[in-house]
């Protein structure tokens, strides 16, 4: 399985699909003749979470603030404590993700598609007429 | 009323039907808006029904099909589009309140394809709000409300393109288009029992849809085979000047042959042994049946691992930073507030917060994964494993706590753009569909439909669909 995957992941899944839930019996691949009544526990980052470094809570800490400091006015107490958990929950993927070691040559999956002659506009080819180009001139 | 047949009838059905003359284009367009009108609002499967176009669309159809003007395999094919698809003139919700009376006054590509071949527009699926942008909680996480599973109507159909699955589930209509970012036409390709492809990236234009995660949106049909969806996707895919994303010229466009022979190109499955920890055991037993099909019908058929490292996190970081660009607007002015689901109220305003330097990070990830990919796929020229490790939740489940699985194919499928397709191969005890997938190598999405059209030849799982009184 991939490296992260027994710590499981963060439900807080953007555009997932599924982020399914279901009180189905799950079965440990490898072992589907004996399938098994475990469910998968669910992960819930907080605050005490003992996963986080001092500085993943930290930052974590100040991702809510910042949301804070601009829009508070916006959440009742209800969704600031589901801000706070989010902005906790974004910190152990970020964190996986930066220790996964990239190369300074490794490049991002990212360019830039130069507009190629089909996709500009045709425009007419225009010599200028040197009398004309003169007399236009400021 | 005709037998309820028909409304589960192929493509090529239907399409012989009518080009001989013995299906009439306005007859079948009456039928499916007929049934969509008693049979929608039980599904929650439309945003809307469209039926003066759709009978005007039709009747066009036959004039031309009646002076021998036949234009092929979709004229006079009445299928159903996600509500994020522009269609001029008609509102575009994106399932979402914000958007409740958004117009457009021009035509998403993919329905401009879909009018130059002759298919006849009924309808707007019903989706997930902003499908799954902002995140969500609930399955209710809709403009319409939460999409009821044809198969079990206490159950969903999976988003976001929840009433895409419905409709094709229910027979409301013969095909419907959808979108994946992450799972959006797999997931309830599975659940709804149906076949549905996600094409690689950049085959099908955009221009038109909403975007959401721009590097990893995708559009894809839903239907009643992976021969079907072969015809569909020949129609849609292709260059457009309009999306730059997409692959030039002469790599975009997909020609599909009934004739095709399965057996001309020998496929190499690498049956994956570790995409899913755990799997319901529903699933597991129909996945053990449709892996003895596999290896019984496909020449070369060999175990396959996924690469290691931070798929998802880098998947959830490029989602997160392009998704909060993408609705920045609506984050911004506060209306985010209006969309159902809770999550989804908030969500946004921690996906801002994401850095530039994570988000490349992510895409310098990205770089590696492809590289890796390309190896596996030197080796297989199909992945094969569960569609889902679990089959059709309940309606009500919270989706962010209830269960907690990886899905490392999916990341890697989106984050790569590879093509997949998802098949019914079987189903519970409960009586819920199970869905087979194959993912291919970018841009050989021929491999996938090949693959699972193989598995098709030779079990009937993609000819059930579920008693509707």
């Amino acid at each position: 399985m991939n490296g992260k995957s027994s710590s499981s992941i963060s439900r807080r899944e953007f555009a997932r699909r599924a982020a399914i839930a279901s009180a189905a019996t799950m079965v440990p691949v490898g072992a589907l003749a004996a399938p098994s009544t475990s469910a998968v526990p669910a992960i819930t980052q907080t605050p005490d979470s003992p996963s986080l470094s001092a500085e993943g809570k930290a930052e974590a800490e100040a991702r809510y603030q910042a949301i804070l400091a601009v829009y508070s006015t916006r959440f009742s107490e209800t969704q600031k404590a589901d801000l706070r958990r989010l902005s906790y929950e974004a910190q152990e993927p970020l964190d996986r993700l930066r220790a996964y070691p990239i190369a300074n040559g490794d490049g991002p999956a990212l360019y830039l598609k130069p507009l190629v002659e089909r996709e500009k506009k045709t425009e007419p080819a225009v010599i200028p007429h040197a009398a004309t180009a003169a007399t236009t001139k400021p | 009323m005709p037998a309820e047949e028909i409304f589960y009838l192929p493509l090529s059905e239907l399409a012989k039907r009518i080009e001989t003359k013995k299906l009439s284009p306005v007859d079948l367009t009456q039928l499916y808006l007929d049934r969509s009108t008693k049979l929608g609002p039980r599904f929650n499967a439309y945003a809307r029904l469209m039926p003066e176009a759709a009978l005007e669309q039709a009747s066009a159809a036959e004039k031309e099909i009646q002076r021998g003007h036949y234009r092929g395999p979709l004229h006079g094919i009445p299928y159903a589009a996600k509500d994020l698809l522009a269609v001029k003139g008609v509102p575009t919700t994106w399932g979402a309140k914000p958007y409740a009376d958004q117009t457009f006054d021009y035509d998403a590509t993919v329905i401009e394809h879909l009018n130059r071949v002759g298919a006849i527009l009924i309808g707007k699926a019903s989706m997930i709000e902003l499908a799954g942008g902002m995140g969500y909680r609930y399955a209710s996480a809709s403009l319409q409300g939460a999409t009821k599973n044809p198969w079990d109507t206490k159950c969903w159909t999976c988003g976001s393109s929840s009433g895409s699955g419905a409709i094709v589930a229910a027979g409301l209509a013969a095909f419907a288009i959808g979108t994946e970012t992450w799972g959006s036409i797999i997931c309830p390709s599975a659940f709804c029992g149906v076949s549905g492809l996600r094409p690689t990236y950049g085959r099908v234009s955009r221009y038109g849809a909403m975007a959401l995660a721009p590097s990893m949106d995708k559009i894809g049909p839903l239907a009643r085979s992976a021969e079907d969806c072969a015809r569909v996707f020949s129609a849609i895919a292709g260059h457009d000047p309009k999306d730059r994303s997409t692959v030039p010229i002469d790599k975009g466009a997909f020609t599909y042959s009934p004739s095709l022979d399965l057996k001309a190109r020998p496929i190499r499955v690498g049956w994956l042994t570790n995409a899913w920890t755990k799997l319901d055991a529903g699933v597991a037993k129909a996945l053990l049946a449709a892996e003895k099909v596999v290896r019984k019908y496909f020449g070369s058929v060999r175990s396959a691992t996924l690469p290691d490292g931070p798929i998802e996190d880098a998947a959830n970081v490029i989602v997160a930073a392009e998704s909060a660009a993408s609705f920045r607007t609506l984050i911004r002015s506060g209306r985010v507030s209006e969309l159902a689901d809770p999550t989804g109220q908030i969500a946004g305003y921690v996906n801002e917060q994401y850095s530039a330097a994570d988000y490349l990070r992510a895409l310098s990830f990205r770089e590696l994964l492809q590289k890796k990919m390309e190896a596996v796929f030197d080796s297989f020229d199909v992945l094969v494993t569960a569609a889902q490790p679990v089959p059709a939740t309940l309606l009500e489940a919270n989706l962010e706590t209830d269960i907690s699985f990886p899905d490392p194919l999916g990341a890697i499928g989106n984050l790569c753009g590879l093509p997949a397709l998802s098949v019914p191969c079987g189903f519970t005890e409960n009586n819920l569909p199970v869905g087979l997938q194959f993912v291919g190598r970018a841009g050989d999405d021929f491999a996938v439909i090949q693959a699972a059209q193989t598995f098709q030849l030779h079990t009937d799982w993609h000819r059930k669909h579920p008693k509707i009184v």
